[in-house]
């Protein structure tokens, strides 16, 4: 009965951190605007947080450069669990055009796991909504 | 003013410092000193010429040496001081104690070129991360990065 | 009593990952010390190995507030060292993209200034308007940010009548809500006494550390790469450089909202006159051995590009140097003597795109070296509960 409480709660209303690991600034634009008046994920129950311990989903942006890496990991590891990861954008994915530079890990997921990607250079607030969606979906 | 001007200016203030000199376009001014008189050339520039604003300042990489130009901007276009210096003794005098704004720049040519500012106030890298290696010069020409393999998860190789 | 206080990389204030550590005496900054090197992707090297137009793709994304402004810049160079000279037409719209992207950077500023002085409805309503653009912009383009107009030798799209008249009625809508607004701003006593005062930068200062953009034009100091050194449609458009001598950010507020109104009025200008004609021009493969300086004036202050040619299809060096970097030492200036509270506006009145600049402030407490990590909420809720009753500065006004 509880655990289905909490499940309940934890789909209507997931709390995000928002992380930049090196990105170019546009994707982290596009999340911001899926914020505003016109996209509002906030009728999703979605809460911007501040610190990763309140927050149940991180979404992340970037290609991870050398040094921002280890504080990606502290990151991770302060989040509480159950705990879940979006990539938004190619350079998240994969690097982009920033793949064979020598300061560029690669994608995200070599650093953390991740459960759902959203392509797009940069990804539209419209995807990033549907990226949301399809992960509360899953839970 | 204009770039006659500017560089009849220049022929008055400073006379022998200057290498060569050339006007390659409109409101571009070329100019190449000597790494020693460096230092000079940056006091008369900001006391007499009224030229206060350095825009940025970039290293090449040419065979044998470093040539390291300093980007000036005055009111009417952009002043472009050249020097060069061996690869074997890479070292340059600092000009942030005349013009405090160049200090980022300096920083940024040690790390990436390996040139050895003397005098800079503040030494410590800018750009590269906490745990780079040390003699690690990206932008020299025969530094080269081979990318380790990439893990797919859930995947093959 | 000093401490140190690190503002770590991940804070929810700023977008960008950025350490910054500050020596704090009480409640007053006494230094402060960046970190960059979270967002240094080694772009330079990457572009000694690709050709001139696969580089125009790299450029773009150094940023994305600013992509068309690296474009410009390069493709400038480019063409300068290709001896080309693209047709009038083509420079018109590349002008005019570039007066589209300052009108949503500057709508997009004023939002996080808002954010950050506790001022959420401006954020969201500035933002709402930023819509507007965005969509004329994806109308031209194709795409809402990273718009690829450009091309060696012009643009690659075209505008036609009616995309002219549809951006003519979006330009009517901006100017009648940017001026609803600035009524607002000017008139929120709490508003200007937030924002008067903080993070005093002097003109002398300023020429010293080579401040570029807002920053330096809100202590005085005229310096415009567009009126100094025109390029594009530059030099046939009338326009003013606007100033403020505050040297606040309340200065920088008002500088910003006067450049709105300029861009409105420079896009009209180019839209009512825009000549007949191609736009573009074909570009050869190889450039000759020759080396170029670009300057262009971004959002946010100077852009600088130098490119040096070695006769094959690959560039030799490709240095960029952003506005951002250059107003960081004006920056470190601006918190000394400063107040902990202010921190989140103070560095947002630079309009810190720190992923243009490529590549951490410690609060040190300087008589037991104790070290303290203070998050950014905290310090914003610090902020807000500090001015809640402003009554010292209740008779600052705005300086239009």
């Amino acid at each position: 009965m509880l655990k289905r409480l909490t499940r309940w709660s934890r789909i209507k209303s997931p709390w995000i951190l928002h992380l930049n690991s090196g990105a170019c600034n546009a994707c982290d634009i596009e999340i911001v605007a899926a914020l505003t008046p016109r996209f509002d994920v906030e009728r999703f129950g979605v809460l911007l947080k501040a610190t990763p311990r309140h927050a149940d989903v991180i979404i992340a942006t970037g290609p991870v450069t050398r040094q921002i890496k280890d504080r990606i990991i502290r990151i991770y590891e302060q989040t509480p669990d159950p705990k879940f990861v979006i990539a938004v954008g190619a350079c998240a994915m994969s690097g982009c055009v920033y793949r064979g530079a020598y300061n560029i890990m690669g994608g995200l997921d070599q650093v953390i796991p991740v459960n759902v990607y959203v392509p797009g250079c940069p990804a539209r607030p419209d995807a990033i909504l549907d990226g949301v969606i399809k992960l509360l979906g899953k839970l | 003013m204009t770039d006659i001007e500017l560089m009849e200016k220049l022929k008055s203030f400073l006379g022998d410092k200057i290498v060569e000199m050339s006007n390659p376009a409109l409101r571009r001014v070329f100019m190449k000193v000597d790494p020693k008189n460096l230092a000079a050339v940056a006091v008369s520039l900001k006391k007499d010429l009224g030229i206060w604003y350095i825009a940025a300042i970039s290293g090449v990489d040419v065979e044998d040496s470093f040539e390291i130009l300093y980007h000036f901007g005055h009111d009417n276009g952009s002043l472009s001081v050249r020097t060069r210096i061996p690869k074997a003794d890479p070292h340059i005098e600092s000009i942030s104690p005349i013009v405090p704004g160049a200090i980022f720049y300096e920083r940024e040519l040690q790390d990436m070129f390996g040139i050895i500012v003397d005098h800079i106030p503040d030494p410590r890298p800018l750009v590269v991360p906490d745990d780079w290696p040390a003699g690690n010069y990206p932008l020299r020409k025969d530094w080269k990065y081979e990318r380790p393999p990439e893990i797919i998860p859930g995947g093959k190789q | 009593m000093k401490f140190t206080i690190p503002i770590g990389p991940q804070h929810p204030a700023l977008k960008e990952p950025i350490s910054l550590r500050m020596t704090v005496e009480g409640e007053v900054i006494r230094d402060a010390d960046i970190r960059l090197g979270y967002n240094h992707r080694g772009l330079e090297k990457l572009a000694e190995e690709r050709t001139w137009i696969q580089n125009i793709y790299l450029m773009e994304r150094i940023c994305g507030i600013c992509s068309h402004s690296h474009t410009t810049c390069y493709v400038q160079g480019v063409e300068k060292l290709m001896e080309i000279e693209p047709p009038k037409r083509g420079l018109y719209i590349r002008t005019l993209v570039a007066e589209l992207e300052r009108v949503h950077s500057h709508l997009l500023w004023l939002g996080v200034a808002g954010h950050e002085a506790g001022f959420d409805s401006f954020f969201m309503y500035t933002w709402r308007d930023r819509e507007v653009v965005m969509d004329i912009l994806e109308m031209i383009s194709g795409n809402r940010v990273h718009y690829a107009m450009n091309t060696i030798g012009g643009v690659r799209r075209d505008l036609d009548d009616l995309q002219i008249t549809k951006i003519l009625d979006g330009l009517e809508v901006l100017k009648k809500r940017s001026e609803y607004y600035f009524k607002i701003g000017a008139n929120e006593p709490t508003f200007v006494a937030r924002l008067a005062g903080v993070g005093y930068l002097s003109k002398e200062r300023a020429m010293d550390l080579c401040a570029v953009g807002p920053t330096a034009r809100a202590s005085g100091v005229t310096r415009d790469v567009r009126k100094d050194d025109p390029y594009a449609a530059y030099d046939e458009t009338p326009f003013d450089v606007c100033t403020a001598d505050t040297c606040d950010v309340l200065g920088r507020t008002v500088v910003r909202i006067k450049e709105l109104f300029e861009s409105y009025k420079i896009s009209e200008f180019l839209l009512k006159s825009l000549p007949a004609g191609g736009i573009a021009v074909k570009a050869p493969k190889r450039a000759k051995p020759n080396e170029v300086l670009s300057r262009y004036e971004a959002p946010r202050g100077e852009n600088t590009h130098y490119i040096k040619s070695n006769g094959t299809d690959k560039p030799e060096r490709l240095k960029v140097r952003a506005p951002t970097l250059a107003n960081y030492p004006a920056t470190v200036e601006m918190l000394k003597n400063g107040f902990i509270a202010d921190i989140p506006l103070i560095f947002a009145a630079i309009d810190p795109c720190i992923c243009c600049a490529e590549r951490a402030v410690e609060l040190v407490n300087a008589r037991t070296g104790e070290e303290k990590a203070l998050r950014f909420s905290e310090l914003r809720k610090l902020a807000d509960e500090r001015f809640k009753n402003p009554s010292l500065k209740r008779n600052a006004v705005w300086p239009f």
